[in-house]
Order: C-alpha cells, then structure tokens, then sequence
C-alpha cells in the first residue's frame, strides 16, 4: 500500500549539519560577572559550566543569572552556586526533527550535542541556527521570489506564508514606570523572554528583554529602578501582512530572538514572532513546500 | 643585547575602565595611537583599585558589532547594507567595556626572557602582553618590539637600530 506521508523541510537532516560547533563553557569557580561577559560577548542565551576533566555540570543561563539578580546574589559569587540541573544532549547522528521535538517538549532552548562513546562536547543546536538553516533553504528553492526572479510557479506568491499565520497574538505590555523587579517577576510568571513597555495611550515605547535585564544586573542597576531607564528602542516590529521570509531575515540579522507585529500604525501591536515559533513551523516560509515535498513510502 | 621583558616593554600606556561605554574605548584607542605615537589595537583594563581585569582588543569590539549569521549576509545581494549597520552600532550603545573584554589575561614579569614571551605570544595567538610586578601594571610588551630586538641581528649592519 502506498502512503503519502507529507516531508517538512527539515527531514532528513542531522543535528551534526546544524550545529554550532564552537560551545562556549565556564569551569564552576568563574563569577556571575565573568558568565554574563561570555554571554554578552559571545551572544549566546547560556553556556556550559564543566569541571577539570571537561564534563558538564550543568548549564547556565539568562533566566538563571535574572534569578540571581533578583534575589540579589553579587556579582562576584560563583557560577556553581545558580547551576540548574543537568544539561539536555543529542548525538550528532540524530535526525534535526526529533532533536526539535526533544527541545519542545522539554520547553528548553537549546541541546547539547555530545559523543556517542566518549561523551565529548562536539557542539550545541539552538533555535536560531535552525531558523538560519531554514532561511537558506528557502533562498535557494526554485519557487522562491526573493531573488526578484519571475516565480517558476503560478500564483507562488499566494503560496508564501505571511506573518500572521506564524505569529502568537496579544503582547505582554507594562506600564514605562515597571520596576525591574516587577519586569522580572511578570517573565518568570508568564515564561516569556521580553516585556513591552507602553506609555498611557496602550502605544508601544519600548521593550526590555532577559538580556537588558542581565545587563541591568552587570552594570549594578538596581531592581527598583524603572524599566524605561534600560529599555530598547524603538520596538523592532515588522507588519503582519508581511512575507515570513522578509521577517526572518530581519530577525536573523539584527540577532534578535523575537519581532513584535503591527497592524497598521508601528505602535499598535497585535502580536509577537519568535525564532521558535518559526522552527515550528517546520515547513519553511511557504506553503509550495508541503505541496509540492510529499513522497510516497510503504 | 637585553633579552628580557623589561628591556622591550612600553611604560607609557593607557588604559580603560570596565564601566566606560564602547564609544569612549574607541576614543581611546584613537589617542593611545596618537600619544604613543603607534597603533594600538589592544588596551588594558584596570578597576578602581588600579587592578588588571581585562583587555580590550580592536578585534573584540568588531566581533560584537557583526550579526552572528554572517553567512546568510553573503549570500544576500539585495540588502540596505549601510542601514543594516546603523541598526548594529545602535545595539552597541549600552555596552560597556567590561562586558566584552577578555577577562582571562596572561601577564608576564619583568624578567621574563624574550623566548618565553615569544612562546605565549605564538601559542595564545596575542599579540601584547602587559608586565605586572607585585599586582601592578608596569608596562606593556608589544610583539613588534619584540620582534625588531630578537632579530635585529638579522638586519644587515647598517640597517641595526643601535640598541
């Protein structure tokens, strides 16, 4: 019997063609300050705490040190004392599919990819890498527009996603005058990774991220501070009309983990788009991928 | 012919504070070229207590600035590149010094003979190493004073710098 079983565009890959292989790590005794440096530095969400021999001990990372700062540890304590617990791994061998599905289910944001016999640390997958990867195929497909080429399919354009089939609606919004101490408590409350400060009229100011507030910590800001004083501007914001590949883009290059969505004017959000919103869209930025991928098997 | 630390290193030198922000460390890197009459690449870090913390290299800066997926930036032809630019240098404007700098420093004594700076500087890929005696900085080495007085010799006569 023959089953048609619909392809994403990330079957058949591996973890090993997607990671990064360069991981950095931090042996236990290092400080806050030097973790929040390799993570600023580097920018990364976390990094792997190892002991002598290179065995890992567990992972660190922002939510761990916006904890740290909000329960007021100085910067100078040592990484070991935030350590959560053991860090999550993939083989390089196992398919990128069941690697995201690993990182979904555990609600985690990146795996540790290590040696199947001698457990070494070969590298480390991440939404953002896989959201790059996607990004690529997507450029090189045949039906792409991007190139501004005529589209080798008819009617292509209805065929790409737009934004607001992606997106998750509404935005977490607080007033500009929020403490840090209530922007780190509504994160934690509502596991998200970036607040939107509005002014009285319900427009969008500003934003403030688990980075900011990790940098806030870092350059001895207190908690009692207003969130407005570290906040970004402008929001980076993109239309949801817009193409998903065109808010891709401009996510990967700004090395921002989110866009937020307007209709409209700018300051009038509707939604948020993360990179792992996107990762789970598993079939690219259009819809020709989910037509036109499907095989046939037994 | 002098063949320690102390022989080759630079005293006058200067320096940055972790809490100043990247565009007063450009600055600075502007007048240390200009005041040691050199180009400087790389500054030392102190606290407040005149502590080496960190170095700050031109490199470190740059590293920050790029996006983290530049290879998706080559295989783009229809990019607002200068735009795109703007966008990255405003992202730089709340970092400090001391979240960049490379906090892991190797430093060496003023006795330290030439061969064994010369090692480091091969095997950790640095290219200045500041001489600390009892905690404080003294000076720095740089690998082109290094370099001139290892192998002055190999200069023909006339053209020895008469150390």
């Amino acid at each position: 019997m023959v089953v048609v079983r619909q392809r994403s565009v990330l079957a058949g890959l591996r973890v090993r063609e997607v990671m990064r292989r360069r991981v950095i790590r931090l042996p236990g005794q290092a400080t806050l300050s030097q973790c929040i440096n390799q993570l600023v530095k580097n920018k990364i969400s976390a990094l792997l705490v190892v002991d002598e021999e290179d065995n890992p001990l567990g992972v660190v990372s922002k939510t761990d040190l916006i904890g740290a700062f909000y329960a007021g540890l100085a910067l100078d304590t040592g990484v070991d004392a935030i350590l959560a617990g053991e860090p999550l791994f993939c083989f390089p061998d196992d398919s990128l599919e069941s690697a995201i599905d690993l990182m979904h289910g555990k609600g985690i944001h990146r795996l540790y990819v290590i040696g199947a016999d001698d457990r070494r640390i070969l590298g480390k997958l991440a939404y953002p890498d896989i959201v790059a990867l996607l990004y690529r195929y997507c450029r090189t497909c045949p039906n792409s527009t991007v190139h501004g080429r005529r589209s080798a399919t008819a009617g292509a354009d209805e065929q790409r996603l737009r934004v607001d089939e992606v997106m998750t609606a509404g935005v977490l919004s607080c007033p500009l005058q929020t403490s840090l101490a209530e922007v780190v408590e509504q994160l934690t409350a509502h596991r998200f990774g970036a607040i939107v400060l509005a002014d009285g009229s319900g427009a969008a100011r500003g934003v403030i991220s688990k980075s900011d507030l990790v940098l806030a910590y870092k350059h001895g800001v207190g908690l009692d501070q207003p969130a407005a004083a570290v906040m970004q501007t402008p929001v980076l914001s993109c239309d949801r009309d817009d193409l998903l590949t065109t808010a891709l883009q401009q996510m990967l290059l700004k090395d921002v983990q989110r866009l937020y969505v307007h209709h409209g004017q700018p300051t009038r959000l509707v939604g948020v788009l993360s990179l792992s919103d996107s990762v789970r869209f598993r079939s690219g930025s259009c819809r020709a991928c989910i037509s036109g991928r499907l095989i046939a098997g037994e | 012919m002098s063949m320690v630390a102390r022989d080759v290193m630079d005293t006058r030198f200067h320096l940055l504070h972790p809490q100043d922000t990247l565009s007063k460390a450009v600055e600075m890197f502007q007048t240390a070229s200009r005041e040691e009459n050199k180009r400087i690449f790389g500054l030392m870090v102190v606290d407040e207590n005149d502590r080496l913390v960190g170095m700050l290299s031109m490199y470190d800066i740059l590293l920050f600035i790029q996006p983290k997926h530049l290879r998706i930036w080559s295989e783009m032809e229809d990019l607002d590149l200068d735009r795109l630019f703007t966008d990255l240098l405003e992202r730089a404007r709340g970092i400090q010094v001391g979240d960049i700098m490379t906090t892991e420093v190797v430093t060496i004594r003023p006795d330290a003979h030439l061969l064994a700076i010369s090692d480091i500087m091969v095997k950790k890929h640095v290219r200045r190493l500041p001489v600390t005696e009892n905690g404080r900085i003294i000076g720095i080495v740089y690998i082109s004073s290094l370099f001139y007085q290892m192998l002055s010799q190999f200069l023909p006569p006339q053209g020895r710098t008469p150390w």
